[in-house]
């Protein structure tokens, strides 16, 4: 049978990715009300450079991987194959990013750069040896397997590019300049690893938390062959020739896999048993609408740049925004509250549980801080995309205030959660 | 859903057991698992006072799926002292819309 399979180490790894990935993100919204100026100008500058690998590696792929501890022995059905090597990948992760990050902050690609990129290709091909062995143990037979494997080989990829770029500041390994792979790299990153993993995912944990009836995994099929298809297309494609006009193709048939993967969402919503939506998924929705804005605006980046427009690079800040701190932050805030009160819930209620009345995992979070934190979010989204896009600094000071309150609501809430008591409301 | 024979003499028993199931809720649904249609049906070894409890998940991958066991276990095994529960997961039938009750069908809003 297949459950959380709860144990101590497991909890303990799993918490441990949650709190420094939301300790992240509070330092990356701090990072970012110094960094207001740079908003405004080309995102090839140290402190974007800085902000994004925090948000991309720090808060997406921490949680991700915690996370990834958690659910891939759920969908994989098995247990995970070595805590061990989760720790060893954290331990190696942690001081990666700090170095890499604090080397693009201060802008020296020396040393700490380089050792803080190996750091990091080592943490995660040890993260995706892991869920290698985890699954060997069996046959691969769904497609959620076949996006999480993807998105796995994709982010060791992701981060070898990378590595090979820090070096590259000092030792010119590449003929071609540092934006020719950047866009290479980022998209390895932004769809090879979070939307591949992403869609593997809540693909099994959509359906599961609305309790649908809609079973049919054909638009996932669809999804994952176009999506990895337009990935490796636009790969090769750009690497040889650059953008040109064969990217508009790739970008539909890319798209032409997010809409997929959205229909089927959407099947999963109508058919569902369970009529309320609370909060939490309503932050996973929200997170939906994001990424499709972020998907509108690549035709205006191809576009502009064909005509040499410098706006291309206002539509790439803010396709990069959209996708780091619109779609994938939103899914985060919302799936947080869907997970970490269900891991919590089990090591404190499990053998109590039938026996007394006790708290459900819902009760576990402070349901007024969430909508707080859901509000003092959406007025970031409303006011940092389009004061990026103006060029409008107020909007940007007051984007950037709302996500550090949306960032410490959010760790006072798993904080909340994670001290919990046990309580039991009498014997059933 | 389970069914109940007149002529077994722990249909009673069965049935008082089904009862006391209903205590035992669906931590995300937030319905009882008899509504849910989640239990097949109950044997009971009245001699060993063993019963055991087959029964399914809404889904397979349910990652709640051994709290609810725990909780089914502890339920029986809590309210009737002395009898030792075992659970035995089942796939078939596959549970679907129509297992649910028309109870469970209003308290879901359906």
């Amino acid at each position: 049978m297949s459950g959380i399979k709860q144990n101590p180490g497991l909890y303990k790894i799993v918490v441990t990715h949650y709190v420094t990935a939301a300790f992240c993100f509070l330092v990356l919204s701090v990072m970012m009300l110094f960094s207001v100026k740079a908003f405004t100008g080309h995102y090839f500058h140290p402190q974007i450079l800085a902000i994004t690998h925090m948000a991309a590696l720090g808060w997406g792929t921490m949680i991700i991987l915690g996370a990834s501890y958690q659910l891939i022995p759920v969908v994989l059905e098995t247990d995970l194959y070595s805590e061990k090597l989760a720790w060893i990948s954290f331990g190696l992760f942690l001081p990666g990013l700090i170095a890499l990050v604090y080397s693009f902050w201060v802008f020296v690609p020396g040393i700490h750069m380089q050792c803080g990129a190996i750091l990091l290709l080592l943490a995660v091909v040890l993260f995706t040896a892991n869920v290698y062995l985890t699954a060997k143990k069996k046959k691969q037979e769904t497609i959620q397997e076949d996006f999480i494997f993807s998105a796995c080989i994709c982010l060791c990829l992701t981060v070898a590019l990378g590595a090979a770029l820090a070096f590259n500041f000092t030792l010119s390994i590449f003929p071609q300049d540092q934006l020719h792979f950047l866009k290479l790299h980022a998209h390895m990153g932004l769809i090879g690893w979070f939307l591949l993993m992403l869609i593997g995912v809540s693909s099994k944990l959509v359906p599961m938390f609305l309790v649908s009836s809609y079973q049919s995994t054909k638009l996932l099929t669809y999804s994952y062959y176009l999506i990895v298809g337009a990935l490796l297309y636009f790969l090769v494609d750009s690497y040889l020739f650059g953008l040109s006009l064969r990217t508009y193709l790739i970008f539909t048939i890319g798209a032409a896999g997010i809409t997929c993967y959205f229909i089927f969402i959407l099947k999963c919503l109508r058919s569902r048993l369970r009529k309320h939506i609370d909060l939490p998924m309503m932050n996973s929705f929200l997170s939906f609408i994001l990424l499709k804005i972020a998907t509108l605006t690549v035709p205006f980046i191809i576009y502009f740049h064909f005509k040499n427009n410098p706006i291309t690079i206002r539509f790439s800040m803010i396709y990069g925004e959209f996708m780091l701190m619109g779609w994938i932050t939103a899914l985060i805030l919302g799936q947080t509250f869907k997970t970490l009160p269900f891991i919590v819930w089990v090591k404190h209620y499990e053998h109590l549980t039938g026996k007394f009345k006790t708290p459900m995992p819902a009760d576990l979070f402070a349901d007024n801080l969430l909508k707080a934190q859901t509000v003092s979010y959406l007025i970031f989204c409303l006011t940092f995309m389009p004061g990026c896009y103006l060029l409008f600094l107020p909007l940007i000071y007051i984007g950037i205030a709302a996500l550090m309150v949306t960032a410490m609501l959010y760790l006072s809430n798993i904080f909340i959660v994670l001290f919990h008591k046990t309580i039991t409301y009498g014997k059933l | 859903m389970a069914s109940f024979d007149i002529t077994d003499p722990n249909s009673f028993l069965k049935q008082q057991m089904m009862e006391t199931l209903r205590l035992v809720m669906d931590p995300e649904l937030h319905i009882n698992i008899i509504d849910l249609g989640l239990v097949y049906g109950i044997e009971i070894e009245a001699p060993k006072k063993r019963v055991k409890v087959e029964m399914t998940l809404s889904s397979s991958y349910c990652p709640m799926g051994e709290s609810i066991v725990f909780a089914v276990k502890n339920c029986i095994e809590g309210h009737y002292e002395g009898y030792e529960a075992t659970v035995d997961l089942v796939w078939e039938p596959v549970w679907s819309y129509d297992s649910i009750t028309d109870e469970g069908k209003r308290l879901l809003g359906l």
